[in-house]
């Protein structure tokens, strides 16, 4: 079966701006997620994750390479974007920010209301449905830009670090409600994080991001069989060998990120 | 309030209690600086002439017709220019060119191609604010920060989306910001522009000051223009918390303290009851002008006069109720804002004061225009209404709060009103005032019988609790039949038009509040008694003033 997503050769170079030189972010990465797919991308930051997002979202043209994403339900949107930081707008409510989406797709006030309001209830800010966001912690805000994408229901969930600003627990407790939704709905979902746990908690496959220039170093199948539960996981045999290898990769390339920062 | 904000109210009186002292003193030539006294004075000439509020009133005008003409467009084009490169390379550089002109130098070019009547004024307005503004607006609309298009984009906005969306919202702070710079530009402007060739407006009055050397009238203008400016201010901070609700900033939050104080203040001062003040006055001035007297401007000070002086007593009221420990039981809770800690018991005395002061100076003006009777009338008044509560003698608690009541807010107010008018008292004026004194009594008496059980437990004497319940109810009956009685009585005397007696359709319901009287004894069923009671004052009321004007108007028709 074709690929839901197929990244080809993806190459992102930023034009350089007086002293500084061209930044290639992204340097050639091929990559195929099929329909249903969870795939965690990790890597040290400033690697590239973000740019390969953005393409992902038709936010950046890459330099060079090709991407497809197929649509499968015209009826429903193809993709929905879940911003590092959250990304909601400062000038609407909560629930505003929620039902965004839905209010450009023209559903009715009152439907979207009720939806906001459902998935507002999921991310556990009822009380907060009518503030704005400036009245909110940055946890707060990445958990509306979550419902905000979750509440668009489209086939592909671009997300970008999404639990980055949450404390421990919520984290733990939005994962569940991650796995849960996806495991209820057939979403094909991109995701990008710097934790090596929330790759291997989450995803179908982890990949494994060089430093800058970003290229796919290593792939690991996740054996973890579904339903999962984020805090049994941890206990298991695999997950701290699977941790051990990928850790193994990604040292050298943090490494490497370092001394290059510290050179540049 | 805290400390430091008394300390920046103190500084500025101490500077005027200086100046005051150093004009006085002789230090300085009061030829050259008036001292405050002087300048209060003036104000107070240039208030009791209306042409303040005349001035005033053109100079906004002015104003809004300019900053709508120049600022509504500048907003459009500021936006467009924001979302459209082209618009911005065709606009930008012709706006940025005449931006830092100043606009006062246009005004001889405008006044030559518009002439110098009010176009050219608003004009020269619109002209300034137009520039300020639209360059301002396309630079806020610049300023939003590009990741929210990319956030609006990704969810699929389309550009008409995009607009109202993210751009018009995200720049909504920037052009509430424009619109404060463009409004205070527009007024620092038409004191300019009515410097010149000007027959009106605050600023000619400053300069027709100056050309008379008549430096008391120049800074009384300086002195409006401030309180103009400041007023708008905040009126616009009010509007920029209706547009931009999501900024918060500490000054909203000391915003909605400021809000939280007004309505406190707005439930003490029990604005309602104003109503019974207003309606003696009225009910004066036409009966006055049925006499052929009526000044529109003594009317209007008359009436700001009596509220006041009702206001004053409200407060003062609560002051003493809180100090006596009255309405430590409040069943039907109006007022009782210090009890509720929302309020300093200082600050309740101290706006009770002040209200009697401005009542009082009302009082002295409406003195030195009709003379000595208006003055011990005054007195009487707020004497009445300081003792009703306060003192040793306090006529609330020893039974008499209906008479006073009775009195002050009938005949007295009538009387007064009219003497202002007509400066004579007739008998007929005297006996028209006494159906309204009956119905102004019945609703204190309406709220004692009420609050009879609970006065009683707290030892609060009024007239119905030293009756008892049954001598309550007839003191009522007397009181509301007493009005009719009263009206039929003075018309069939000849005394009052008979065109009053349509004030009669309001028996019925006097006779059912009667009867509700009759058999209810618990205060939440005779709550509405209380309502119902000031409503009838007031409707009985309004229609006895209708009465006495269309007898008025048909008589100076020749009808009568
Ligand atoms: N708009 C841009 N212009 C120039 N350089 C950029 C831009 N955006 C990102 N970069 C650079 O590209 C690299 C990758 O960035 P990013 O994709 O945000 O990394 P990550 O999300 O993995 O931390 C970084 O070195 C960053 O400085
Ligand atoms: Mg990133």
């Amino acid at each position: 079966m074709e690929p839901k997503i197929r990244i080809d050769n993806i190459q992102v170079v930023y034009p350089g701006r007086g002293r500084t030189g061209p930044v290639e972010a992204v340097g050639g990465v091929s990559l195929d997620v099929a329909d249903g797919e969870l795939v965690c991308v990790v890597g040290p930051s400033g690697c590239g994750k973000t740019t390969l997002l953005r393409v992902l979202a038709d936010l950046e043209q890459p330099t060079s390479g090709q991407i497809t994403l197929r649509r499968d339900n015209p009826a429903r949107p193809l993709k929905a974007t879940v911003f590092q930081g959250g990304g909601i707008f400062p000038w609407m409510t909560v629930e505003q920010n929620v039902a965004y989406g839905l209010q450009l797709q023209g559903v009715s006030p009152a439907q979207r209301i009720a939806t906001a309001r459902h998935w507002i209830g999921e991310i556990g800010l009822e009380r907060f449905a009518h503030a704005y966001p400036t009245q909110l912690s940055g946890g707060m805000q990445q958990r509306v830009g979550l419902a905000r994408a979750f509440a668009f229901d489209a086939e592909v969930l671009l997300m970008d670090e999404p639990f980055g600003a949450l404390d421990a627990q919520t984290r733990l407790l939005l994962q569940q409600t991650l796995l849960q939704q996806w495991e209820r709905s057939s979403k094909t979902v991109m995701f990008v994080t710097h934790s090596i746990e929330e790759a291997l908690t989450l995803g179908d496959r982890v990949c494994v991001m060089s430093a800058r220039p970003g290229r796919l170093l290593h792939e690991v199948q996740v054996p973890f069989a579904r339903p999962r539960d984020a805090v049994a996981l941890r206990t298991d045999a695999r997950f701290s060998a699977l941790f051990a290898e990928i850790w193994g990769v990604l040292r050298t390339e943090v490494d490497r990120a370092r001394a290059d920062e510290v050179g540049a | 309030m805290n400390r430091n904000r008394w300390l920046s109210l103190l500084s500025p009186l101490v500077l005027l209690g200086l100046w005051e002292l150093a004009v006085q003193i002789g230090w300085i030539n009061r030829i050259f600086l008036p001292p405050p006294s002087e300048v209060f004075h003036t104000l107070s000439e240039l208030i009791a002439t209306g042409q303040i509020f005349r001035d005033t009133g053109i100079s906004l005008l002015r104003v809004g017709l300019g900053f709508l003409l120049g600022g509504i467009p500048a907003i459009v084009v500021g936006l467009f220019m924001g979302v459209s490169p082209v618009v911005r390379a065709l606009v930008q550089p012709l706006a940025a060119a005449i931006y830092p002109i100043p606009k006062i130098a246009l005004l001889p070019l405008i006044i030559v191609t518009l002439g110098l009547g009010e176009t050219s004024k608003i004009a020269t307005i619109a002209v300034s604010v137009f520039f300020l503004v639209v360059l301002n607006v396309a630079a806020s609309v610049l300023q939003v920060d590009p990741r929210y298009f990319e956030v609006a984009r990704s969810f699929g906005a389309r550009r008409r989306d995009l607009f109202w969306t993210v751009a018009l919202p995200g720049s909504l702070p920037g052009i509430m910001n424009s619109i404060k710079l463009g409004m205070g530009f527009a007024l620092t402007l038409i004191v300019g522009v009515e410097f010149v060739g000007a027959d009106s407006g605050i600023g000619w009055l400053i300069w027709q000051a100056y050309e008379l050397y008549a430096i008391d009238r120049m800074i009384a203008g300086l002195v409006v223009v401030a309180l103009v400016g400041w007023l708008i201010t905040v009126g616009l901070d009010e509007l920029e918390y209706v547009l931009v609700p999501w900024q918060a900033s500490s000054v909203r939050i000391k915003e909605r303290r400021v809000r939280e104080h007004v309505r406190i203040w707005w439930t003490t001062i029990r604005p309602w009851s104003y109503t019974a003040a207003m309606i003696p006055v009225l009910l004066g001035a036409s009966i006055a002008a049925y006499d052929g007297a009526i000044n529109w401007w003594l009317l209007l000070l008359t009436m700001i006069g009596s509220v006041a002086i009702q206001l004053g007593t409200n407060l003062i009221n609560e002051y003493y109720d809180d100090r006596k420990g009255i309405d430590k039981v409040q069943v039907f809770g109006i007022g009782g804002a210090i009890q509720r800690g929302e309020l300093a018991a200082w600050q309740v005395l101290l706006a009770g004061l002040l209200a009697f002061a401005v009542g009082s100076g009302i009082g002295l003006y409406l003195v030195s225009v009709t003379g000595p009777f208006i003055f011990w009338l005054g007195v009487f008044s707020v004497a009445t209404g300081f003792f009703y509560t306060a003192g040793p003698f306090a006529l609330a608690y020893v039974g008499l709060g209906e008479l006073a009541v009775f009195i002050f807010m009938g005949p007295v107010i009538v009387i007064g009103s009219y003497y202002v008018q007509a400066e004579t008292i007739t008998l007929p004026v005297v006996l028209a005032s006494l159906p309204v004194g009956f119905l102004v009594a019945a609703i204190l008496h309406a709220n004692n019988l009420r609050d009879l059980d609970i006065d009683r437990q707290f030892g609060k004497r009024t007239l119905a609790t030293l009756l008892g319940r049954s001598g309550a109810n007839i003191e009522y009956y007397v009181l509301v039949g007493g009005t009719y009685v009263s009206l039929i009585v003075t018309v069939a005397l000849g005394v009052m038009p008979w065109l009053t007696l349509i004030t009669l359709v309001t028996l019925p319901a006097a006779v059912r509040l009667m009867r509700i009287v009759a058999v209810e004894t618990e205060p939440h069923a005779l709550q509405p008694v209380l309502r119902q009671t000031a409503k009838l004052h007031m409707r009985f009321g309004s229609l006895l003033i209708f009465g006495w004007v269309a007898a008025w108007l048909m008589g100076s028709f020749g009808y009568i």
